[in-house]
């Protein structure tokens, strides 16, 4: 083990937590302001799309991100207008999204490169430091970001009352709605981050491969804070890179080591944390009015 | 007080038009995208009559391919009713599939008691496979979303390993898929095409209706009495609808909301046996998979009923087939019917949610 596969493990390993952060740092601002966001999982596969599309047709990948973005928000605003507007079940909002996306990003991918399950080859990368994609070092500071919104801002405030106790940030003159649109919104763009932190030379079908449901996981074991979920993340993300690197050399079969992830996840779930408390008003719809 | 009953029952009608208008409205959407890809509307009309509605055959096919949909959604009604969300029926159809297949290729038994046995088999797959998320949903109170899922990404490595490697079937050189050995002849499930044929339904003999339809018509059959007929039937409604009130009239919650849990799981196990000992005649982790998923939007259209799901599952029987056909017969993609489940779903639940409002402001507004 000399230094450079140190450097090197430690670099893959961030990079490979990264789609994961990023997309549970979304799943935190979602549910902080009280709506469940189980499409994270779909709207990345969407946005993972879009990036290489926007990426290859304005010849950028930062106007790719931006793209990207853009269309995890719009996901993100599909979700929160069946949940928040409609007053629909979160989880079956977030299923049905999952399914939409399967659909549309296959669809979009026929008529944007001619082919259903893959796309063009995308030759403009975000360019990289130490070999690792730089987008996975500036998680760190989004997370502060992320932590000093929700922490130490007024609209972090407002957002989090709006998890905790609608009626009662509702009775404060704080419009409960938007704030959860807020919520919502904010998790798709970082949807949209987390699909450029992918390897974003190319689009296939199922390349996002249940990452938005392991940041979920995340979300829960990092007991809904930015850093927590982060934190979390880098758990999962190291676990995958430790099977990654050590695939070859471990005398089990490869299918055990895939389980890995999954199965420290349940465990980490089950054990560590035990009964991690979720916002009072996760998941639960707000009714202005209602006795 | 007169006009009270009938106004009554147009509440009720109200609150049941979602599935259509959803199914509808999403129609209306397919048909839009039909005209993106420059495509007749009619044209494509067409193309769906012809390939899933125009003879028996056709219809015979719709059917067959609805029987998987019917017990996805059968298995979810279940747990939702008691107000679990198994997501994880995926991984149980793949376990339970397998330890089917196992009765169904190491048992030597005769046919009279080898198909119950298989059916027995797979369904303890599958409430197997639903045990731990269940147990760990009751005893720490951990969210069954998270734990079905990583559940079934654990059942996709573990079948994949043992097909490629204690169970595999194949000899040296054969370059074939992974799959085990074959299913014995005893419990092969086998075609009812002759039956429906003397009873006048022209069924061809490619079409697959075969044992598993039985199979789903009397797990559909168990699960309604199960459910409206019995008192732990009621029980799990009850948790379903809410769990303070159940608790504080005595139901043991966690306990009723486990065996659903299993039961849940036990029908999911049931999901496969149609590919595995009818069409395919061998196990192979690369069974039809999504059906799990597609299993909580036929759930969820039908109410949760077992009997609305008949009509879900035959719904989206018809869309897999009509997907089909217009993918053979004009520009529009496979991917767009995926597109159309989604959003339908979408439709349907928020029209619900919408009439549902509408109902309650009604009533509040007549009481008051």
């Amino acid at each position: 083990m000399d230094l450079s596969f140190l450097v090197y493990f430690f670099g893959k390993g961030l990079e490979i937590s990264a789609p994961i952060g990023y997309a549970a740092i979304g799943g935190v601002f979602s549910e902080r302001g009280g709506v469940v966001n189980i499409a994270l999982e779909g709207i990345m596969q969407v946005t993972a799309l879009t990036l290489v599309w926007g990426a290859i047709t304005f010849h950028s990948a930062w106007i790719g991100l931006i793209v990207a973005m853009i269309s995890g928000m719009l996901m993100g605003l599909l979700h929160a207008v069946v949940t928040v507007t409609f007053k629909v079940d979160h989880v079956v909002s977030g299923v049905a999204i999952n399914v939409f996306s399967i659909g549309i990003s296959r669809f979009l991918s026929q008529n944007m490169f001619g082919a259903e399950a893959n796309s063009a080859l995308n030759p403009y990368l975000f360019p990289t430091w130490l070999g690792i994609n730089c987008l996975a070092f500036i998680m760190i500071g989004v997370v502060v970001v992320a932590w000093f919104v929700l922490k130490k801002t007024v609209f972090g405030l407002r957002l989090r009352s709006c998890g905790e106790n609608p009626e009662a940030a509702d009775t404060l003159g704080i419009n409960v709605t938007l704030m959860r649109y807020a919520g919502v919104l904010i998790s798709g763009a970082l949807c949209g981050i987390a699909s450029a932190t992918l390897f974003p030379s190319k689009w296939t079908q199922g390349m996002v491969a249940g990452r938005g449901f392991i940041a979920l996981a995340a979300v829960i074991f990092g007991r809904w804070t930015p850093t927590g979920a982060v934190l979390a993340s880098l758990l999962f993300g190291y676990a995958d890179t430790f099977r990654i690197v050590f695939e070859q050399k471990i005398p089990i079969p490869p299918q055990f080591v895939q389980m890995f992830p999954y199965i420290l996840a349940v465990v980490v779930l089950a054990g560590l944390v035990g009964r991690s408390r979720a916002p009072a008003w996760d998941g639960r719809n707000y009714e202005k009015g209602e006795d | 007080m007169q006009s009270r009953r009938p106004r009554f029952r147009s509440y009720v009608v109200l609150a049941q038009a979602a599935p259509f208008i959803g199914f509808i409205a999403s129609m209306l959407v397919l048909l839009a995208i039909v005209v993106l890809v420059r495509e007749e509307p009619l044209k494509a009309l067409i193309a769906i009559y012809n390939f899933a509605l125009s003879s028996g055959a056709r219809i015979g096919s719709v059917v067959s391919v609805s029987i998987p949909y019917y017990l996805a959604g059968l298995s979810i009604a279940i747990a939702f009713r008691a107000g679990v969300f198994n997501i994880g029926n995926e991984g149980q159809y793949f376990i339970g599939g397998l330890t089917g297949a196992m009765a169904g290729i190491y048992l030597p038994l005769p046919p009279a008691l080898h198909i119950p046995v298989v059916v027995l088999a797979a369904m303890a797959g599958g409430a197997l496979w639903a045990a731990i998320p269940a147990v760990l949903k009751a005893a720490r109170g951990i969210h069954e979303v998270i734990t079905t899922i990583m559940f079934n990404n654990i059942a996709l490595a573990l079948v994949n390993y043992l097909v490629n490697g204690p169970l595999s079937g194949l000899k040296a050189g054969q370059s074939l898929e992974a799959q085990t050995t074959k299913i014995l002849p005893s419990a092969q499930f086998h075609k009812l095409n002759g039956f429906f044929r003397s009873i006048g339904w022209n069924v061809p003999d490619y079409v697959y209706l075969d044992y598993s339809l039985v199979v789903a018509v009397v797990a559909g059959l168990v699960i309604w009495i199960f459910l409206f007929r019995t008192r732990q039937g009621f029980e799990v409604r009850a948790v379903g609808t809410s769990t303070d009130v159940s608790r504080y009239s005595g139901i043991k919650v966690n306990r009723t909301q486990v065996g659903a849990f299993l039961l849940s799981g036990a029908i999911a196990g049931l999901i496969g046996l149609q590919e595995i000992f009818a069409i395919r005649g061998f196990y192979t982790y690369d069974i039809a998979s999504g059906l799990g998923f597609d299993g909580i939007a036929i759930s969820l259209i039908a109410s949760n009923h077992p009997g609305g799901v008949a009509f879900s599952s035959l719904l989206f029987g018809f869309l897999k087939q009509a997907g089909y056909g217009l993918q053979l017969s004009t520009r529009v993609p496979y991917s767009a019917t995926y597109a159309i489940q989604g959003l339908m779903i979408l439709f349907i639940v928020a029209i619900n949610a919408v009439m549902a409002r509408a109902v309650r402001a009604l009533r509040k507004r007549e009481v008051a």
